[in-house]
């Protein structure tokens, strides 16, 4: 029977085969055609709360159909490892940003302003002043955020009053008076915990004296202002030089301490006050990782004689590259990766929020300080009002240009130098301003 | 020759061609972080670095680390395979024990050497503490008058295995015959150290003074686990100096141009060293 079949082949047969032939031959179009409809989007971000971000991957995949490819490297290789992807033409769609190089890449044209896409712009309604400004450069937004915060004033409620205070200081003078009764009853050694290490959150840190003294390390047309001695930066370095050498409430490990081990020695107990990112709080507030735990509230940044309650803020978002953005599909297909991340997903801000349910991350989008499960778990650990109150004053980093990463070293050797008491702390500061105009005028 | 091609061409791309690229680089002006602008500037990344008061005082911070590095690393490999070169109980078990640093990778090395150090809980101030020698914890690396010296500690300790090892091969070349003319002679055990011993041991301290050297100029991990080039710039040295410059100012251009400057610097010293001890063996 067989034999009579291939022998015999009829109009049918010959229709049939015809059409497969054909289908085999469209086949290779048809798969190039419906790949380019579903491109698979790549993304790399650091490596945190990957489960987190692979999970929700998955989910944006399974309601839109578009594969993403997912990559991530360690923070402190971060930046390096992305100018490499960028300078070699690695395929690249999405990838979280640090507002301090927003700038450089801008610049670079490694990544593209997202502002023409409608469904992301909306989102800024919602999105603190400060997250906004951040993702802006040159009057260009960038994206949307991934998670932000600020430095918070955070203290031991339980050595406060052991050492017969009622309230933590509100600036800080006050600070160095309550440190000073703290140090007398042998209290706390070093009342004040700073870290000035050299290391990526140092900017952070001197930000938040800068800005909670009243003074800019940069003015609004990008010149340095940080050598003003009345408005500028030589007032906080002088409280924290007097605060190390005069006072001794600040240990003069200070410039070998980074913000890990500065939250560490906060946790195991040694100080009363600390200056620390406000994510910290619930880490601090955890009795399987803190001594302290349980006694530890947050205030208002303290006050400069001219200053303020301001601290600094900083925040991460989704950006989108340049080569994404060279394509329509593929940037729409990305714009809809930046959304479903930093916007709503399935109408709410799914990701954020898992962020700070799982790892406290802070969230730069104000619906969320309204949830009721962020609030249950915000007074579990904190004070939801006064988190919110605080991050109304959050400023972004005045100093976040294109040379940002060029000057930070020798700003950071600076502070360190005059801690150590080898210049003043005017000539420091003058030493670090001087470096900022030069690099502003050779770009 | 045809056999060797393929070796050649793997050489070629990962040695060769590297190497000769980044002396081309050196004279542009290659910022990563500007990509369409990259002029030609000849030798400019280099006068500019000889200009530069940060350069040089990287580069006497270099010095001062190596001379103190290479010096105590000697010293101590010196005296530590003498001793190994004699017939004791338990000589094995201590040379076995004496390879541990050497085995311990660089990072590794540091940070261990990072907690030893801390102000906060290191066992440096634990056990001068217990031993009553201080009566409150000190700071150690964030003291710029320290910070250099506490480094060479921990390079020294890491190096000190590799140099004793070298040395005492020197040692076992002696050979006896030698130290038995020099008995029948009458010579003093000082005077067979320093005309039968030290003479015959310059191969190995020549080998010690040219690697060790070598790794003291151009070391980088201890630089940037414990310090990052503080407190202030107390110990900024050139390693650190070109690798903020490369990678995170990415200013390719001057950042070749410095390390070819320290690679013309480890190769002149080199040489120094072969034609002072080596023409005495």
């Amino acid at each position: 029977m067989l034999k009579d079949k291939t022998r015999h082949l009829g109009r049918r047969d010959f229709l049939r085969y015809s059409a497969a032939g054909a289908g085999a031959l469209m086949a290779p179009g048809l798969v190039r055609q419906a790949r380019a409809e579903t491109a698979t989007l790549t993304m790399h971000t650091w490596s945190a709360a990957v489960d987190t971000v692979q999970s929700h991957l998955s989910a944006f995949t399974k309601e839109t159909g578009i594969p993403v490819n997912y990559g991530n490297s360690p923070w402190a290789q971060y930046r390096e490892g992305m100018v490499a992807k960028f300078v070699g033409g690695a395929p690249l769609d999405a990838m979280w940003v640090s507002d301090a190089w927003l700038p450089e890449w801008a610049e670079a044209g490694w990544i593209a302003p997202v502002d023409e896409f409608d469904s992301l712009m909306k989102y800024n309604a919602e999105a603190e002043d400060f997250c906004t400004q951040s993702m802006t450069y040159d009057g260009r937004q960038y994206g949307l955020t991934y998670y932000t915060d600020y430095m918070a004033f955070l203290y031991d409620e339980a050595k406060l009053k052991e050492a017969g205070f009622d309230a933590p200081p509100t600036s800080w003078d006050e600070l160095v008076e309550q440190s000073l009764v703290m140090k007398e009853k042998g209290i706390s050694d070093y009342p004040m915990m700073l870290a000035m290490a050299q290391e990526s959150w140092l900017i952070e840190f001197i930000s938040t004296l800068v800005y909670s003294h009243g003074g800019r390390l940069v003015d609004d047309s990008g010149s340095a202002v940080m050598q003003d001695e009345k408005e500028g930066a030589v007032e906080a370095l002088q409280w924290v030089v007097d605060a190390v050498n005069k006072h001794k409430i600040v240990s003069p490990a200070c410039v070998e301490t980074g913000e890990l081990a500065g939250l560490k020695s906060f946790a195991a107990g040694n100080h009363a006050f600390a200056m620390v990112a406000k994510y910290r709080l619930r880490m601090l507030n955890d009795p399987a990782q803190s001594q302290i735990a349980g006694n530890v509230k947050q205030a208002m940044m303290p006050q400069g004689p001219n200053g303020s309650h301001a601290t600094v803020g900083w925040m991460r978002f989704h950006g989108m590259s340049a080569q994404a953005a060279q394509d329509k599909a593929r940037a729409e297909s990305t714009a809809k990766l930046i959304e479903w991340f930093g916007g709503k997903s399935d109408g709410a801000y799914t990701f954020q929020k898992l962020l700070f349910l799982d790892i406290g991350a802070g969230f730069g989008v104000k619906p969320l300080f309204e949830d009721q499960e962020v609030r249950a778990a915000y007074d579990s650990y904190g004070d939801v009002d006064m988190i919110q109150a605080q991050q109304a004053l959050a400023l972004k980093k005045d100093t976040v240009t294109p040379w940002f990463g060029e000057w930070n070293d020798t700003n950071g050797s600076a502070w360190q130098s005059a801690i150590l008491g080898n210049v003043d702390a005017a000539g420091a500061v003058k030493k670090s301003a001087d470096l900022w105009n030069e690099l502003k005028d050779s770009y | 020759m045809l056999f060797l091609a393929p070796v050649m061409v793997v050489l070629g791309a990962v040695a060769v061609f590297p190497i000769l690229y980044s002396l081309y680089i050196s004279f542009f002006s290659v910022k990563l972080t500007r990509p369409n602008r990259t002029p030609f500037v000849g030798l400019k990344n280099y006068t500019d670095l000889l200009g530069d008061a940060a350069f040089w005082s990287a580069v006497w911070r270099t010095v001062s680390f190596s001379l103190v590095s290479v010096s105590a690393i000697a010293v101590i490999a010196l005296l530590v395979s003498l001793l190994l070169n004699q017939e004791f109980r338990g000589r094995r078990i201590l040379s076995t024990i004496l390879l541990v640093p050497w085995a311990i990778p660089y990072v590794a090395n540091a940070l261990m050497w990072k907690w030893i150090y801390d102000s906060s809980y290191g066992a440096l101030n634990g056990l001068l503490y217990q031993l009553d020698f201080i009566d409150k914890y000190m700071v150690w690396l964030g003291d710029q008058d320290k910070t250099l010296f506490l480094i060479a500690n921990a390079f020294v300790w890491k190096e000190v295995p590799l140099a004793t090892i070298l040395l005492l091969v020197s040692l076992k070349s002696i050979p006896a015959d030698l130290y038995s003319a020099a008995r029948v002679d009458g010579a003093t055990v000082w005077q067979r150290f320093v005309h039968v011993t030290l003479p015959a041991m310059k191969p190995g301290f020549m080998l010690v003074m040219i690697y060790e050297t070598m790794m003291a100029i151009r070391h980088f991990d201890l630089f940037f686990v414990l310090t990052e080039g503080g407190p202030g710039s107390a110990s900024h040295v050139l390693s650190w100096h070109i690798y903020v410059e490369t990678f995170r100012n990415l200013s390719f251009g001057s950042g070749a141009a410095m390390s070819y400057l320290l690679a013309i610097a480890t190769f002149a010293l080199s040489y120094l060293f072969i034609r002072t001890l080596g023409r005495k063996l």
